[in-house]
């Protein structure tokens, strides 16, 4: 496999080739743009496999490319120079997110062809160029070897997501939710940028990987003791992970900068699968993970990761709970299971974590391609009390779109259950030592029965019971480019489980840990970036409940109970030839999470009670005060001129007064200094 | 005999504020240039006073670059008063106050 890494540039490039040819000839090409859109995701996914067998055969990579910039500062540590590059860094962390990335990618091409161009769309090399750029993006963010790379990506993958939500733009509110998907993600990111300007100015290195890591530095500096910018190395580190961390809440929806992602959902239906569920939400926990090395050193931010982490999965879970819109339903499903990777990567369960990304990245690729299969079907038709009954007319949309469901309820053996459930074991194991933890653990274990509860109220709202309307008697059908990809996901969905089994290797004492493995290094690593590397830089307790097998079977049996009691509640509810809603049934506490708790309102609310008032002071202030300086000295000095112009006459005589008057009172003046008199 | 450096002093004085009322008060150039004159002729009437009583020729040599001084400044002043009186049909200095601001 010697060399296959110098093809590495090319996973993220073939993409953006794909998105200039689209943008310049998308409109003459057959189907609009679609084909240059597969082929590259394609060669993307073929390339990112090579790259995942070239680190299985116990390889990696970590190359700079091109330093675009350099600068001759000494940073707070000592280090003279810091140099701005591009390079990679392919790890066994970034090989697993590229399959990912580019697989699910792929697949939302081939489906895009059913669903956009089928439907006789307007505007197809417009949204193939988005989901061009958007890939390579989100490829190049993957392997960025150093932040300052990261985030540049993450920008511009902010900027694909604003540009295909707004995708129909016409309409009122697509363009009002690319906005604020934009600007909240913004607000977060604004936080990042200041992180990685701290981070460099700190330690003059912005690269993840290597001696030369800002990891390894700030490791240095906490054990050296040192002072940072006047606080400790420990606290100082605390508050850039912090920083950086506001870009990770924005774009991975974590509570409270969450709102933007339920209104995405204005985007085309794949868009929302590839980005708003599979890959750029990832992006955020992704950082995590790849600067998870950092974080260790900070207990106080793995706390706050977890807790915030816990608290959104269950918060977004209630909401799913009420919505009608199947799209919003997975919307908020989507933001409690980035909870649920965010309680795993802050109690230290680094591989849980990317478990889950992996697993949710798959289902929920499949969930929203499953929805976008019925919204074709329902003849653009979302909401859920207008379906019924699809279970039958379609099949392989129903079958692949169960396999999601329970792969999403955590029902075993599907994937979801295996990743889930390794979350919450590791969240309690550490949780039994301290006490935040536990209560991120209450609240995740708490989302399991929301979760299975909204998971099956939409899937038998849609696909049993009698059709509760005449479309939904009288379904769309559907082509292969639908039912492909849903089937490949489907099979995923189902089997991506078998990575890492961990409960069953704790119970029989099987290794059979695959996943667990590949991250620790075991094949190909960078040194340093290993789950055995992290777990040393960890400052958790951890303990169990009597022997580690009982804790175990307690984890699963909880999170397994309360996902089959959430489902069970779901069946007995809708699972009825004629379902009725049950919202009102709530009373004043289904008004309030119907309202989505009023986070919309209380941001608009600090945004023009608050940041408004305050700007307008603000700019009073300028316009007052400081205008009225500048304003004031060249009123003063026009005025006084006006006045003293008036000295010149323009007859010679008065000049010749003057001058006499002049030296007379010079006169008298030397005389009187000079004592003449 | 000589005469005492006060009543050089004196008579320079005299002639500087008899040059010096004129260019307050007279409104005609004409006048106005030999006030100037005045007012020069009243330096050297001291430049000269003084080289006599120092007992050295600079102060001399100096009235007599302030002579050709004066000569040219003449020359050029008359000429203004030429222009003036093409331009406005008078040598009223208080006339021409059109180059102020």
């Amino acid at each position: 496999m010697e060399g296959v890494f110098d093809y590495a540039p090319a996973i993220a490039l073939f993409p953006l080739v794909a998105f200039v040819v689209v943008l310049a000839f998308g409109t003459y090409l057959p189907k609009k743009g679609a084909l240059p859109g597969i082929i590259a995701t394609g060669g993307s996914l073929l390339l990112s496999l090579v790259m995942a067998a070239a680190v299985a055969s116990g390889e990696a990579y970590h190359e700079t490319l091109y330093e675009w910039a350099a600068g001759d500062a000494t940073s707070a540590t000592g280090v003279e120079g810091v140099s701005f590059t591009f390079g990679l860094l392919i790890d066994p962390l970034a090989a697993l997110m590229l399959v990912i990335v580019s697989l699910v990618a792929f697949l939302v091409h081939v489906f895009s062809l059913g669903y956009m161009n089928a439907e006789g769309e307007t505007g197809l090399p417009r949204y193939y160029a988005g989901l061009g750029l958007f890939t390579f993006s989100m490829l190049a963010f993957v392997v960025a070897d150093n932040l300052l790379m990261a985030f540049i990506f993450f920008e511009l993958v902010g900027l694909c997501s604003f540009l295909l939500i707004g995708f129909w733009f016409r309409t009122k509110s697509a363009p009002s939710a690319a906005k604020k998907a934009f600007l909240v993600t913004r607000f977060g990111d604004y936080f990042f940028l200041i992180g990685v300007v701290a981070i460099a100015a700190t330690f003059g290195t912005v690269a993840f990987a290597g001696d030369d890591s800002f990891v390894t530095a700030a490791e240095t500096a906490i054990d050296g003791g040192d002072q940072l910018f006047g606080f400790d190395a420990q606290t100082w580190v605390t508050i850039t992970g912090l920083l950086v961390l506001g870009g990770v809440i924005g774009k991975s929806a974590q509570f409270p900068l969450h709102t933007w992602l339920p209104d995405a959902m204005e985007g085309p239906t794949t868009v929302s699968a590839l980005i708003h569920a599979a890959t750029m939400v990832a992006a955020g926990v992704y950082l995590v993970a790849r600067m998870f090395g950092y974080y260790a050193l900070s207990p106080t931010t793995l706390a706050i990761i977890a807790f915030v982490g816990g608290f959104t999965a269950l918060f977004a879970a209630t909401m799913g709970v009420v919505k009608d819109d199947i799209k919003q339903v997975l919307a908020y499903s989507t933001i409690s299971q980035y909870g649920y990777m965010m309680l795993g990567l802050g109690v230290g369960g680094y591989v849980a974590g990317v478990f889950h990304l992996m697993n949710h990245a798959f289902f929920k690729a499949l969930l929203f391609l499953g929805a976008g299969a019925v919204i074709v079907i329902m003849h653009h038709e979302q909401d859920m009390w207008k379906m019924g009954g699809l279970k039958d007319k379609a099949p392989v949309t129903y079958y692949t779109f169960l396999a999601g469901a329970l792969a999403l309820a955590g029902i075993i053996p599907f994937s979801g259950f295996w990743s889930k459930d390794e979350i919450l074991y590791d969240a309690l194991i550490v949780g039994l030592e301290e006490p935040v933890i536990m209560a991120a653990y209450a609240m995740g274990l708490l989302a399991v029965f929301f979760t299975g509860f909204y998971t099956f109220r939409m899937v038998f709202l849609t696909f049993h019971g009698e059709p509760r309307s005449e479309v939904a008697e009288d379904p769309h059908p559907v082509g292969w480019s639908i039912k492909a990809p849903l089937l490949v996901l489907g099979v995923l969905a189902v089997v991506a489980g078998i990575a890492n089994l961990a409960p069953v290797a704790k119970l029989a004492g099987v290794d059979i840990t695959f996943l667990e493995h590949w991250l620790d290094g075991e094949y190909g690593a960078i040194e340093g970036l290993t789950y055995t590397a992290y777990g040393e830089l960890l400052a958790y307790e951890t303990s169990y409940i009597g022997s580690e097998q009982v804790t175990v079977l307690v984890a699963a049996g909880l999170s397994l109970l309360l996902a089959f009691s959430g489902a069970g509640l779901a069946w007995l509810l809708y699972n009825k030839p004629e379902p009725v809603a049950h919202t009102e049934r709530l009373g004043s506490a289904g008004k309030v999470i119907e309202d989505n708790y009023y986070q919309d309102e209380y941001q608009v609310w600090l945004a023009e009670g608050l940041t408004l008032p305050l700007a307008r002071a603000a700019d009073r202030f300028d316009q007052t005060v400081i205008d009225g300086i500048v304003d004031g000295t060249s009123t003063a000095s026009l005025f006084g001129s006006d006045r003293i112009r008036r000295l010149q006459t323009g007859i010679v005589t008065n000049y010749a007064a003057l001058i006499v008057t002049g030296v007379i009172v010079l006169l008298l003046v030397l005389g009187f200094l000079g004592g003449w008199f | 005999m000589t005469v005492a450096i006060e009543y050089y002093v004196l008579l320079s004085m005299g002639l500087f504020c008899i040059g010096l009322f004129g260019v307050l008060t007279r409104r005609n150039a004409l006048m106005f240039l030999m006030s100037v004159e005045l007012l020069l002729n009243a330096a050297n009437i001291n430049l000269i006073a003084f080289a006599f009583y120092h007992g050295n020729l600079t102060g001399q040599v100096f009235a007599l670059f302030a002579m050709a001084l004066a000569a040219a400044e003449v020359a050029v002043g008359l000429g203004i008063i030429l222009v003036l009186y093409r331009n406005f049909r008078d040598v009223d200095v208080t006339v021409p106050t059109t180059m102020r601001w």
